[in-house]
């Protein structure tokens, strides 16, 4: 393009990927290139020696402790994890009947879905681009299905959104039309030698092939009249009503421009939102149930730590037993504490005073979810919408998510909002039937049948949630840049490790991964 | 989260409802019922282990500027509310805890929590959520 380049050029691309997602990922990257640099973040370390003879003492039971009883395990050390709820899995949890959680401050709740309904609560997806626990979800046999994603048949609804407010957008509609527009705009601009001076007549020639495809322009007059893709007005079918159907007209630039609706899209999804994303077939606790079925014999249940000690030669952990109430201690070479740093706050520990401000210093983050059982799969049998999320601006309620399964049977459970900082905070002062009452306030804007068809709900406030507290490490760059890398190089014999250590906060690859270099950094102490 | 802010979204509709008592100046029990009881409990004894209680609270009831500083920036586990409530909600808020459960200090004006966010650079609330993360 007259002898500059503005395209991503190699060097800029790594440079991204690393600012996106950390070293690991760029090591990854690299990999996929075939540079010959081992990916870290695909497969747990490839660890020499042995543990024999030696101690460690896990805290936590989530998806980090977990990782690390497996791999520790494996090199010969003797683990022991305390794990303070009654069942592991940590904030990876699926509520299905029989299920309860008690909020901190607010009432039992207790899930009466119908057999074979759930709603994952904690996390409920698992990008193609996180590896780690896909690596474990293989290893492991535990079966995956799609989760959809990426919909662009749902609907986006808006109530502040100009000339376009209330109505019943679909995604596909928004992506056309922005596009089409757009590409008219440009493709003209190229027309009427507007931008000569950037570009030659060879790739104006080129862009504008492009921009006829890309845009759905019309080959000689460059306009933008609709396409098929954002749907007919009346669908195409046999004989000859409706025959070759009706055609949809698009929607305005002018309006689209005034609604903001561009900004609902990207072309390119986020990282790590990419299609296929997965979720393991009747529910996500499957992966902790899975690890369970291997290191469920060194976990100890209700077991709250309360108290960590150390000295030159071990550490002592002091913990209350939550059915006998009991303070009972365990001895170890070595500590992997995985309590998030919202809990561990609170634990009596002889760590420095540097080690303690930073384990203050980083927030977390209030997140809501809540699952509504409905009778009736309307947004199946009435709109078409199969899985994928509802977006919406309506205030507490950011998406209504539709389940990626169970595919036209009768009954299924919707995610009715799922909120973080302050609209998580407002939501969670509600109680649970004014949750409820909140959600299908919202829905029914959008859904007529939302109401009518709702049986059962179940709903999170994860930062009420004791042992939790927060949805996950909410870092600024401040904490990263001064509390992140003393916490990473833990005190003493203890060593921190779970999604609060790593750059994919909230997600449960940032657990796992975090898990892998900690072991790494402790089996070092450890073999020193 | 720091996920830069995509739509306006419509004001609350709890705080519409609201709307008739801001002529006198926010409502401090409601804004404290929506904003802060799911935590610090609608009594102020906070949950012990977990959420501190605001009856009796040093940080509370001390000067104005150190308590606001807290809505407006956040302090430990607890996150900022600048972005949420403007000055004179937080002053409401604020006034309403100091003056509850037994406590008794002086309340505080919207002029001296604008003051405050001006000199600490925190930017005015925007109110405004969407996303889609995790």
């Amino acid at each position: 393009m007259n002898g500059r380049n503005p395209s991503l050029t190699r060097r800029e691309f790594l440079y991204r990927a690393a600012a996106v997602g950390g070293s690991s990922l760029l090591l990854n990257t690299m990999n996929a290139w075939g540079m010959g640099i081992a990916s870290r973040v695909t497969a747990p370390p490839q660890l020499s020696g042995s543990g024999k003879g030696k101690k460690v003492v896990i805290l936590g039971a989530g998806l980090a402790g977990l990782t690390a009883a497996y791999e520790l395990g494996k090199l010969g050390y003797s683990v022991q994890v305390l794990e303070a709820r009654a069942f592991a899995g940590g904030r990876c949890q699926t509520a299905r009947k029989g299920f309860s959680l008690e909020e901190l401050g607010g009432e039992t709740q207790h899930c009466n879905f119908d057999e074979g309904h759930y709603i994952n609560h904690g996390p409920w997806r698992i990008p193609l681009d996180h590896q780690s626990t896909l690596y474990y979800t293989r290893l492991f046999d535990v079966p995956l299905e799609v989760m959809v994603n990426d919909n662009d048949h749902a609907f986006v609804y808006l109530e502040d959104a100009g000339p376009l407010s209330k109505q019943r957008l679909r995604g596909a509609q928004i992506k056309a039309d922005m596009r089409g527009h757009v590409a008219e705009l440009l493709a003209k601009t190229v027309q009427d030698h507007q931008l000569d001076a950037r570009l030659g007549s060879d790739d104006q020639a080129l862009l504008l092939d492009y921009l006829v495809n890309e845009g759905a322009l019309g080959k000689r007059d460059l306009s933008y009249k609709g396409r098929n893709g954002r749907g007919f007005a009346v669908n195409p079918g046999a004989g000859l009503a409706p025959g070759p159907g009706k055609p949809s007209d698009p929607l305005a630039f002018s309006d689209l421009l005034a609604a903001k609706v561009g900004k609902v899209y990207s072309a390119v999804q986020e990282f790590p939102m990419h299609a296929t994303m997965f979720q393991p077939v009747g529910g996500m606790d499957q992966i902790p149930r899975a690890f369970v079925r291997r290191v469920g014999k060194t976990i100890r249940y209700n077991a709250v730590v309360e108290r960590i000690r150390q000295a030159p030669d071990g550490v002592t952990i002091g913990y209350r037993d939550g059915a006998s109430n009991k303070l009972a201690t365990v001895r170890a070479d070595y500590c992997l504490c995985t309590v998030p740093l919202s809990v561990l706050r609170m634990v009596d520990t002889d760590f420095s005073e540097r080690f303690k401000a930073a384990v203050q210093a980083v927030p977390y983050a209030p997140v809501g979810k809540i699952g509504l059982q409905m009778r009736r799969r309307f947004w199946e049998e009435d709109e078409q919408i199969y899985g994928g999320h509802v977006l919406t601006d309506i205030k507490g309620i950011n998406t209504i998510s539709l389940p990626s399964g169970g595919w036209q049977q009768r009954k299924g459970v919707v995610l009715g909002y799922y909120n973080y900082s302050l609209d998580a905070i407002e939501v969670s002062a509600l109680t649970p039937a004014e949750r409820t009452e909140f959600a299908l306030g919202a829905g029914e804007k959008i859904f007529p049948g939302y109401r009518d068809a709702f049986e059962h709900s179940f709903s999170v406030a994860w930062h009420r949630v004791r042992h939790s507290l927060g949805g996950w490490g909410d870092w600024s760059d401040e904490t990263r840049r001064s509390a992140y890398p003393v916490l990473l190089e833990g005190e003493g014999r203890v060593l921190l490790a779970g999604e609060h250590l790593s750059y994919l906060t909230g997600w449960q690859a940032g657990a796992i991964e975090s898990a892998w270099q900690q072991i790494e950094r402790l089996h070092r102490r450890a073999s020193a | 989260m720091n996920r830069p802010a995509l739509l306006h979204a419509a004001l609350a509709l709890a705080l519409l409802a609201a709307q008739p008592a801001r002529a006198q100046g926010p409502d401090g029990k409601t804004l404290f019922a929506k904003n802060c009881a799911a935590c610090h409990q609608a009594n102020g004894r906070g949950i012990p282990g977990a959420f501190p209680a605001l009856a009796g609270s040093q940080v509370a009831l001390g000067e104005p500027a150190q308590a606001a500083t807290v809505l407006l920036k956040g302090r430990g586990g607890m996150p900022a509310f600048s972005g949420s409530l403007d000055d004179a909600e937080i002053a409401g808020v604020l006034s309403y805890v100091r003056a509850s459960w037994g406590n008794s200090a002086a309340g505080v004006s919207g002029a001296e929590v604008e003051a405050l966010r001006t000199a600490l650079q925190v930017p005015p609330p925007s109110r405004g959520r969407f996303g889609n993360k995790n």
